[in-house]
Protein backbone atom coordinates (compact mmCIF):
# COMPACT_ATOMS: atom_id res chain seq x y z
CA UNK A 1 0.00 0.00 0.00
CA UNK A 2 3.08 2.13 0.70
CA UNK A 3 3.91 2.81 -2.73
CA UNK A 4 0.65 4.08 -3.86
CA UNK A 5 0.14 6.22 -0.67
CA UNK A 6 0.33 9.36 -2.83
CA UNK A 7 -2.34 8.02 -5.54
CA UNK A 8 -4.29 7.09 -2.57
CA UNK A 9 -4.23 10.57 -1.11
CA UNK A 10 -4.79 12.09 -4.48
CA UNK A 11 -7.73 10.09 -4.81
CA UNK A 12 -8.99 11.04 -1.32
CA UNK A 13 -9.03 14.84 -1.95
CA UNK A 14 -10.18 14.47 -5.52
CA UNK A 15 -13.23 13.55 -4.03
CA UNK A 16 -13.51 15.91 -1.05
CA UNK A 17 -15.49 19.22 -1.64
CA UNK A 18 -14.05 20.41 1.11
CA UNK A 19 -10.49 20.79 2.18
CA UNK A 20 -9.65 17.69 3.16
CA UNK A 21 -7.24 17.79 6.65
CA UNK A 22 -4.50 15.22 7.51
CA UNK A 23 -6.54 14.04 10.49
CA UNK A 24 -9.19 13.05 7.97
CA UNK A 25 -6.44 11.33 5.98
CA UNK A 26 -5.10 9.23 9.31
CA UNK A 27 -8.35 8.13 10.10
CA UNK A 28 -8.97 6.71 6.69
CA UNK A 29 -4.99 5.53 6.31
CA UNK A 30 -4.85 4.31 9.87
CA UNK A 31 -1.69 1.88 9.80
CA UNK A 32 0.35 4.28 8.01
CA UNK A 33 2.63 6.48 9.63
CA UNK A 34 1.61 9.70 9.79
CA UNK A 35 5.17 11.18 8.82
CA UNK A 36 4.84 8.62 5.35
CA UNK A 37 1.76 10.88 4.84
CA UNK A 38 2.50 14.53 5.38
CA UNK A 39 5.63 13.32 3.19
CA UNK A 40 3.22 12.07 0.64
CA UNK A 41 1.25 15.07 0.82
CA UNK A 42 4.00 17.40 0.26
CA UNK A 43 5.31 14.97 -3.03
CA UNK A 44 1.88 15.42 -4.61
CA UNK A 45 1.58 19.12 -3.88
CA UNK A 46 4.77 19.76 -5.32
CA UNK A 47 4.14 17.17 -8.18
CA UNK A 48 0.88 19.02 -8.73
CA UNK A 49 2.80 22.77 -8.75
CA UNK A 50 5.67 21.42 -11.22
CA UNK A 51 2.70 20.29 -13.87
CA UNK A 52 1.76 22.28 -16.78
CA UNK A 53 -1.30 21.03 -16.02
CA UNK A 54 -4.90 23.36 -15.10
CA UNK A 55 -4.90 21.66 -11.48
CA UNK A 56 -3.00 22.15 -8.42
CA UNK A 57 -3.71 21.10 -4.96
CA UNK A 58 -3.71 24.51 -2.49
CA UNK A 59 -3.54 24.32 1.49
CA UNK A 60 -6.18 25.92 3.30
CA UNK A 61 -8.22 26.03 6.55
CA UNK A 62 -5.70 23.51 7.73
CA UNK A 63 -6.84 21.15 4.51
CA UNK A 64 -5.70 20.29 1.04
CA UNK A 65 -8.39 20.76 -1.86
CA UNK A 66 -7.94 20.73 -5.96
CA UNK A 67 -8.33 24.44 -7.54
CA UNK A 68 -7.80 25.87 -10.79
CA UNK A 69 -5.46 28.01 -12.12
CA UNK A 70 -6.80 31.49 -12.04
CA UNK A 71 -6.19 31.85 -15.96
CA UNK A 72 -9.09 29.09 -16.45
CA UNK A 73 -11.05 31.77 -14.57
CA UNK A 74 -12.79 33.30 -17.23
CA UNK A 75 -13.98 29.64 -18.88
CA UNK A 76 -15.54 28.06 -15.18
CA UNK A 77 -17.59 31.42 -15.25
CA UNK A 78 -18.53 30.92 -18.43
CA UNK A 79 -19.41 27.10 -17.68
CA UNK A 80 -21.26 27.65 -14.31
CA UNK A 81 -22.79 30.65 -16.04
CA UNK A 82 -21.65 33.06 -13.23
CA UNK A 83 -21.08 36.60 -14.57
CA UNK A 84 -18.82 37.38 -11.55
CA UNK A 85 -18.54 36.64 -7.92
CA UNK A 86 -19.51 39.42 -5.60
CA UNK A 87 -16.61 40.84 -3.29
CA UNK A 88 -17.24 42.12 0.20
CA UNK A 89 -18.41 45.47 0.89
CA UNK A 90 -15.55 47.63 2.35
CA UNK A 91 -17.92 48.14 5.08
CA UNK A 92 -17.85 44.15 5.63
CA UNK A 93 -13.95 43.86 5.10
CA UNK A 94 -13.25 46.40 7.75
CA UNK A 95 -15.35 45.06 10.26
CA UNK A 96 -13.67 41.57 9.80
CA UNK A 97 -10.17 42.86 9.12
CA UNK A 98 -11.06 44.49 13.11
CA UNK A 99 -12.70 40.89 14.28
CA UNK A 100 -9.32 38.90 12.68
CA UNK A 101 -7.10 41.17 14.14
CA UNK A 102 -8.68 41.50 17.97
CA UNK A 103 -10.62 37.93 18.07
CA UNK A 104 -12.67 37.22 20.83
CA UNK A 105 -13.65 40.52 20.28
CA UNK A 106 -17.21 42.14 21.02
CA UNK A 107 -19.71 44.34 18.85
CA UNK A 108 -18.83 47.81 20.54
CA UNK A 109 -15.19 46.92 20.46
CA UNK A 110 -14.99 46.63 16.93
CA UNK A 111 -17.22 50.08 16.65
CA UNK A 112 -14.59 51.51 18.84
CA UNK A 113 -11.99 50.14 17.03
CA UNK A 114 -13.75 51.54 13.69
CA UNK A 115 -15.02 54.75 15.11
CA UNK A 116 -18.65 53.86 13.65
CA UNK A 117 -21.62 51.91 14.11
CA UNK A 118 -20.64 48.37 12.69
CA UNK A 119 -23.71 46.00 13.75
CA UNK A 120 -24.82 45.98 10.15
CA UNK A 121 -21.82 44.71 8.76
CA UNK A 122 -21.32 42.57 11.46
CA UNK A 123 -24.65 40.77 11.00
CA UNK A 124 -23.79 40.36 7.33
CA UNK A 125 -20.56 38.20 8.35
CA UNK A 126 -22.38 36.36 10.20
CA UNK A 127 -25.00 35.13 7.59
CA UNK A 128 -22.33 34.78 5.16
CA UNK A 129 -20.46 32.63 8.29
CA UNK A 130 -17.50 34.50 8.25
CA UNK A 131 -17.35 35.08 11.50
CA UNK A 132 -19.18 33.16 14.67
CA UNK A 133 -20.50 33.47 17.94
CA UNK A 134 -17.88 31.78 21.11
CA UNK A 135 -19.28 33.13 24.04
CA UNK A 136 -19.95 36.26 25.95
CA UNK A 137 -17.66 38.12 27.42
CA UNK A 138 -17.54 38.82 31.23
CA UNK A 139 -18.03 42.35 31.76
CA UNK A 140 -21.10 44.44 32.22
CA UNK A 141 -23.87 43.71 29.75
CA UNK A 142 -21.97 40.18 28.83
CA UNK A 143 -21.52 41.17 25.74
CA UNK A 144 -21.44 38.46 22.50
CA UNK A 145 -17.91 37.45 21.58
CA UNK A 146 -17.23 36.81 17.52
CA UNK A 147 -14.51 35.17 16.37
CA UNK A 148 -13.80 34.17 12.55
CA UNK A 149 -14.59 30.47 11.02
CA UNK A 150 -12.75 27.96 9.27
CA UNK A 151 -14.81 29.55 6.62
CA UNK A 152 -13.08 32.59 6.30
CA UNK A 153 -9.58 31.07 5.95
CA UNK A 154 -11.24 29.59 2.47
CA UNK A 155 -12.70 32.44 1.61
CA UNK A 156 -9.28 34.08 1.74
CA UNK A 157 -7.28 30.92 0.83
CA UNK A 158 -5.35 31.06 4.10
CA UNK A 159 -4.48 28.06 5.94
CA UNK A 160 -4.04 29.34 9.78
CA UNK A 161 -4.49 32.91 11.19
CA UNK A 162 -0.58 32.51 11.36
CA UNK A 163 -1.02 33.29 7.62
CA UNK A 164 -2.28 36.76 8.40
CA UNK A 165 0.04 39.84 8.45
CA UNK A 166 2.02 40.20 11.39
CA UNK A 167 2.13 43.30 12.84
CA UNK A 168 5.77 44.18 11.50
CA UNK A 169 4.29 43.51 7.80
CA UNK A 170 1.51 45.67 8.13
CA UNK A 171 3.87 48.51 9.84
CA UNK A 172 6.04 48.16 6.83
CA UNK A 173 2.71 48.44 4.54
CA UNK A 174 1.33 51.04 6.27
CA UNK A 175 4.64 53.27 5.88
CA UNK A 176 4.88 52.59 1.82
CA UNK A 177 1.37 53.86 1.40
CA UNK A 178 2.28 56.82 3.37
CA UNK A 179 5.37 57.96 1.67
CA UNK B 1 -6.36 63.79 -12.19
CA UNK B 2 -6.65 66.66 -10.06
CA UNK B 3 -6.94 66.91 -6.60
CA UNK B 4 -10.79 68.16 -6.34
CA UNK B 5 -11.10 64.84 -8.30
CA UNK B 6 -9.18 62.66 -6.37
CA UNK B 7 -11.16 63.89 -2.85
CA UNK B 8 -14.11 62.64 -4.48
CA UNK B 9 -13.06 59.25 -5.24
CA UNK B 10 -11.87 58.39 -2.23
CA UNK B 11 -14.60 59.50 -0.27
CA UNK B 12 -16.54 57.16 -1.86
CA UNK B 13 -15.07 54.43 0.70
CA UNK B 14 -15.62 56.59 3.32
CA UNK B 15 -17.35 54.86 6.40
CA UNK B 16 -16.53 56.86 9.75
CA UNK B 17 -14.96 59.42 11.40
CA UNK B 18 -11.59 57.60 11.90
CA UNK B 19 -11.40 57.34 8.66
CA UNK B 20 -12.18 60.89 7.32
CA UNK B 21 -9.28 62.15 10.14
CA UNK B 22 -6.80 59.98 8.80
CA UNK B 23 -7.83 60.74 4.96
CA UNK B 24 -6.84 64.24 6.42
CA UNK B 25 -4.26 63.92 8.09
CA UNK B 26 -2.78 61.70 5.66
CA UNK B 27 -3.14 64.41 2.63
CA UNK B 28 -1.44 66.95 4.93
CA UNK B 29 1.53 64.41 6.16
CA UNK B 30 0.72 64.97 9.80
CA UNK B 31 2.34 62.72 12.23
CA UNK B 32 -0.40 61.15 14.10
CA UNK B 33 1.14 61.76 16.99
CA UNK B 34 1.17 65.52 16.28
CA UNK B 35 -2.57 66.50 15.44
CA UNK B 36 -2.81 70.38 15.26
CA UNK B 37 -6.50 70.20 15.72
CA UNK B 38 -7.02 73.67 13.71
CA UNK B 39 -6.36 72.79 10.98
CA UNK B 40 -7.97 69.59 10.34
CA UNK B 41 -11.23 71.21 11.59
CA UNK B 42 -10.55 74.16 9.11
CA UNK B 43 -9.76 71.63 6.61
CA UNK B 44 -13.36 69.65 7.40
CA UNK B 45 -15.08 73.14 6.89
CA UNK B 46 -13.68 73.90 3.66
CA UNK B 47 -14.71 70.34 2.36
CA UNK B 48 -18.23 70.37 3.66
CA UNK B 49 -18.81 74.09 2.12
CA UNK B 50 -17.58 72.88 -1.30
CA UNK B 51 -20.01 69.67 -1.22
CA UNK B 52 -23.14 70.71 -2.37
CA UNK B 53 -24.81 67.21 -1.47
CA UNK B 54 -23.90 66.06 2.41
CA UNK B 55 -24.23 62.71 4.09
CA UNK B 56 -25.68 63.60 7.20
CA UNK B 57 -24.63 59.93 8.88
CA UNK B 58 -21.12 60.87 8.02
CA UNK B 59 -21.16 64.88 8.99
CA UNK B 60 -23.00 64.03 12.40
CA UNK B 61 -20.27 61.14 13.02
CA UNK B 62 -17.16 63.46 12.46
CA UNK B 63 -19.43 66.23 14.60
CA UNK B 64 -18.24 63.81 17.45
CA UNK B 65 -14.82 63.56 16.55
CA UNK B 66 -15.04 67.35 15.70
CA UNK B 67 -15.90 67.49 19.77
CA UNK B 68 -13.05 65.25 20.74
CA UNK B 69 -10.62 67.54 18.66
CA UNK B 70 -11.56 70.96 20.59
CA UNK B 71 -11.48 69.02 23.77
CA UNK B 72 -7.96 67.92 23.24
CA UNK B 73 -7.24 71.58 22.22
CA UNK B 74 -8.93 73.14 25.38
CA UNK B 75 -6.82 70.59 27.35
CA UNK B 76 -3.46 71.45 25.94
CA UNK B 77 -4.76 75.26 26.26
CA UNK B 78 -5.31 75.51 30.16
CA UNK B 79 -1.96 76.42 31.65
CA UNK B 80 -0.98 73.95 34.40
CA UNK B 81 0.61 74.29 37.37
CA UNK B 82 2.71 70.88 36.94
CA UNK B 83 3.85 70.08 33.40
CA UNK B 84 1.90 66.80 31.95
CA UNK B 85 3.47 63.23 32.03
CA UNK B 86 3.73 61.95 28.47
CA UNK B 87 1.10 59.34 29.19
CA UNK B 88 -1.36 62.20 30.57
CA UNK B 89 -0.98 64.15 27.02
CA UNK B 90 -4.60 64.24 25.96
CA UNK B 91 -3.62 63.83 22.29
CA UNK B 92 -2.37 60.61 23.36
CA UNK B 93 -5.79 58.61 23.51
CA UNK B 94 -6.95 59.41 19.95
CA UNK B 95 -3.68 59.25 18.40
CA UNK B 96 -4.20 55.44 19.98
CA UNK B 97 -7.47 55.00 18.24
CA UNK B 98 -6.22 56.16 15.27
CA UNK B 99 -2.84 54.09 15.06
CA UNK B 100 -5.29 51.56 15.75
CA UNK B 101 -7.58 51.97 13.24
CA UNK B 102 -4.77 52.51 10.31
CA UNK B 103 -3.47 48.92 11.35
CA UNK B 104 -6.87 47.82 10.71
CA UNK B 105 -6.74 50.04 6.92
CA UNK B 106 -3.95 48.19 6.49
CA UNK B 107 -4.93 44.42 6.91
CA UNK B 108 -8.37 45.95 4.70
CA UNK B 109 -6.05 46.17 1.87
CA UNK B 110 -4.25 42.86 2.27
CA UNK B 111 -7.38 40.65 2.46
CA UNK B 112 -8.68 42.32 -0.47
CA UNK B 113 -5.40 41.37 -2.08
CA UNK B 114 -6.30 37.81 -1.24
CA UNK B 115 -9.98 37.59 -2.00
CA UNK B 116 -9.16 39.23 -5.07
CA UNK B 117 -6.74 36.36 -5.90
CA UNK B 118 -9.30 34.09 -4.37
CA UNK B 119 -11.59 34.96 -7.27
CA UNK B 120 -10.29 33.17 -10.00
CA UNK B 121 -9.49 30.39 -8.31
CA UNK B 122 -12.40 27.48 -8.59
CA UNK B 123 -13.11 24.46 -6.24
CA UNK B 124 -15.26 21.63 -6.76
CA UNK B 125 -16.97 23.42 -3.49
CA UNK B 126 -18.44 25.90 -6.51
CA UNK B 127 -20.11 22.95 -7.79
CA UNK B 128 -24.07 22.38 -6.89
CA UNK B 129 -24.50 19.63 -4.30
CA UNK B 130 -27.02 17.39 -4.63
CA UNK B 131 -29.21 17.97 -1.85
CA UNK B 132 -29.31 22.29 -1.12
CA UNK B 133 -27.87 21.73 2.39
CA UNK B 134 -28.15 24.59 5.71
CA UNK B 135 -24.51 25.53 4.83
CA UNK B 136 -24.50 27.02 1.37
CA UNK B 137 -25.89 30.43 0.63
CA UNK B 138 -29.04 30.01 -0.65
CA UNK B 139 -31.05 32.59 -1.73
CA UNK B 140 -34.87 31.73 -2.40
CA UNK B 141 -35.41 33.79 -5.45
CA UNK B 142 -38.86 35.60 -5.63
CA UNK B 143 -41.75 36.60 -7.95
CA UNK B 144 -39.25 39.20 -9.68
CA UNK B 145 -36.73 37.67 -9.97
CA UNK B 146 -38.20 34.25 -11.79
CA UNK B 147 -40.73 36.96 -13.92
CA UNK B 148 -37.09 38.74 -15.04
CA UNK B 149 -35.42 35.65 -15.63
CA UNK B 150 -38.23 34.32 -18.02
CA UNK B 151 -38.39 37.47 -19.68
CA UNK B 152 -34.62 37.75 -20.58
CA UNK B 153 -34.67 34.50 -22.30
CA UNK B 154 -38.08 35.17 -24.10
CA UNK B 155 -36.69 38.25 -25.37
CA UNK B 156 -33.16 36.13 -26.67
CA UNK B 157 -35.98 33.60 -28.21
CA UNK B 158 -37.50 36.50 -30.04
CA UNK B 159 -35.53 36.02 -32.93
CA UNK B 160 -36.78 32.48 -33.57
CA UNK B 161 -38.80 31.52 -36.34
CA UNK B 162 -41.96 30.38 -34.68
CA UNK B 163 -43.70 27.87 -36.52
CA UNK B 164 -47.50 27.54 -34.53
CA UNK B 165 -48.13 23.76 -34.50
CA UNK B 166 -52.08 23.67 -33.95
CA UNK B 167 -53.08 20.84 -32.27
CA UNK B 168 -51.38 20.07 -29.31
CA UNK B 169 -52.31 21.42 -26.19
CA UNK B 170 -51.13 21.22 -22.80
CA UNK B 171 -53.03 22.01 -19.79
CA UNK B 172 -51.68 23.15 -16.51
CA UNK B 173 -52.58 19.70 -14.51
CA UNK B 174 -50.71 17.60 -17.30
CA UNK B 175 -47.81 19.57 -17.27
CA UNK B 176 -47.74 20.32 -13.52
CA UNK B 177 -47.43 16.72 -13.28
CA UNK B 178 -44.60 16.50 -16.11
CA UNK B 179 -42.55 19.02 -14.29
CA UNK B 180 -42.68 16.92 -10.85
CA UNK B 181 -41.86 13.84 -12.42
CA UNK B 182 -38.95 15.55 -13.85
CA UNK B 183 -38.21 16.91 -10.48
CA UNK B 184 -38.65 12.88 -9.16
CA UNK B 185 -35.92 11.83 -11.72
CA UNK B 186 -33.49 14.69 -11.42
CA UNK B 187 -33.62 16.31 -8.37
CA UNK B 188 -33.30 19.46 -9.58
CA UNK B 189 -34.10 21.40 -12.84
CA UNK B 190 -32.62 24.88 -14.00
CA UNK B 191 -35.42 27.10 -14.54
CA UNK B 192 -34.44 28.96 -17.43
CA UNK B 193 -32.97 25.76 -19.49
CA UNK B 194 -36.30 23.70 -18.54
CA UNK B 195 -37.99 26.67 -20.07
CA UNK B 196 -36.12 27.02 -22.99
CA UNK B 197 -36.64 23.44 -24.01
CA UNK B 198 -40.48 23.44 -24.50
CA UNK B 199 -40.79 23.71 -27.57
CA UNK B 200 -43.87 26.27 -28.51
CA UNK B 201 -44.27 29.92 -27.01
CA UNK B 202 -47.34 28.73 -25.42
CA UNK B 203 -45.92 25.45 -23.75
CA UNK B 204 -43.21 27.45 -22.12
CA UNK B 205 -46.04 30.01 -20.77
CA UNK B 206 -47.23 27.33 -19.33
CA UNK B 207 -44.57 25.61 -17.66
CA UNK B 208 -43.70 29.21 -16.56
CA UNK B 209 -47.11 29.50 -14.74
CA UNK B 210 -46.91 25.84 -13.33
CA UNK B 211 -43.66 26.79 -11.92
CA UNK B 212 -45.36 29.40 -10.39
CA UNK B 213 -48.50 27.62 -8.86
CA UNK B 214 -45.99 24.72 -7.63
CA UNK B 215 -43.90 27.29 -6.06
CA UNK B 216 -47.14 28.74 -4.35
CA UNK B 217 -48.17 25.48 -3.33
CA UNK B 218 -44.92 24.78 -1.41
CA UNK B 219 -44.07 21.52 -3.78
CA UNK B 220 -41.59 23.20 -4.81
CA UNK B 221 -38.75 26.01 -4.42
CA UNK B 222 -37.04 28.24 -6.42
CA UNK B 223 -33.35 28.60 -4.67
CA UNK B 224 -30.32 30.74 -6.73
CA UNK B 225 -27.32 29.23 -4.63
CA UNK B 226 -25.47 32.55 -4.74
CA UNK B 227 -25.86 35.58 -6.53
CA UNK B 228 -25.36 35.40 -10.09
CA UNK B 229 -26.01 31.84 -10.33
CA UNK B 230 -28.81 30.40 -12.32
CA UNK B 231 -31.84 30.01 -10.90
CA UNK B 232 -32.61 26.08 -9.73
CA UNK B 233 -35.82 24.27 -9.27
CA UNK B 234 -36.09 21.95 -6.52
CA UNK B 235 -38.35 19.64 -5.12
CA UNK B 236 -39.84 20.24 -1.69
CA UNK B 237 -38.78 17.13 0.95
CA UNK B 238 -41.96 17.26 2.69
CA UNK B 239 -43.49 17.09 -1.14
CA UNK B 240 -41.00 14.30 -2.12
CA UNK B 241 -42.53 12.14 0.25
CA UNK B 242 -45.83 13.01 -0.62
CA UNK B 243 -45.31 13.01 -4.11
CA UNK B 244 -44.15 9.05 -3.76
CA UNK B 245 -46.76 8.05 -1.60
CA UNK B 246 -49.59 9.91 -2.17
Amino acid sequence: MAEKLKEIIESMIFISVEPLTPEKMKEVLQDVPEQDIAQAVQDLVAAYAASEGAIRIIQTAGGYVFSTKPEFDPYVRRLLQIERKSRLSHQALETLSAIAYHQPVTLPEISAIRGCDSTYALHSLLEKKLIKIVGRKEAPGRPLLYRTTDKFLVYFGLNSLEDLPKEEELKKLMEEENA
Amino acid sequence: MDAEQSYQVRLEIFEGPLDLLLFLIRKKKIDIQDIPIALITREYLDYLSRKDRINLDREAEFLLMAALLIYIKSQMLLPREQLLEPEEDPRKELADRLMDYQTIKAVVQVLREKEDEQMQVWRRSALTSPLPDEDLDLIEVSLFDLAESFFTMMKRRQGEELKVIKGKEVTMAEKMNEIINVLKERHYLDFLEYLGEQETLEEALVAFFCLLELIKARLVIAIQEQLFHTIKVWLRKEAHVKATHG
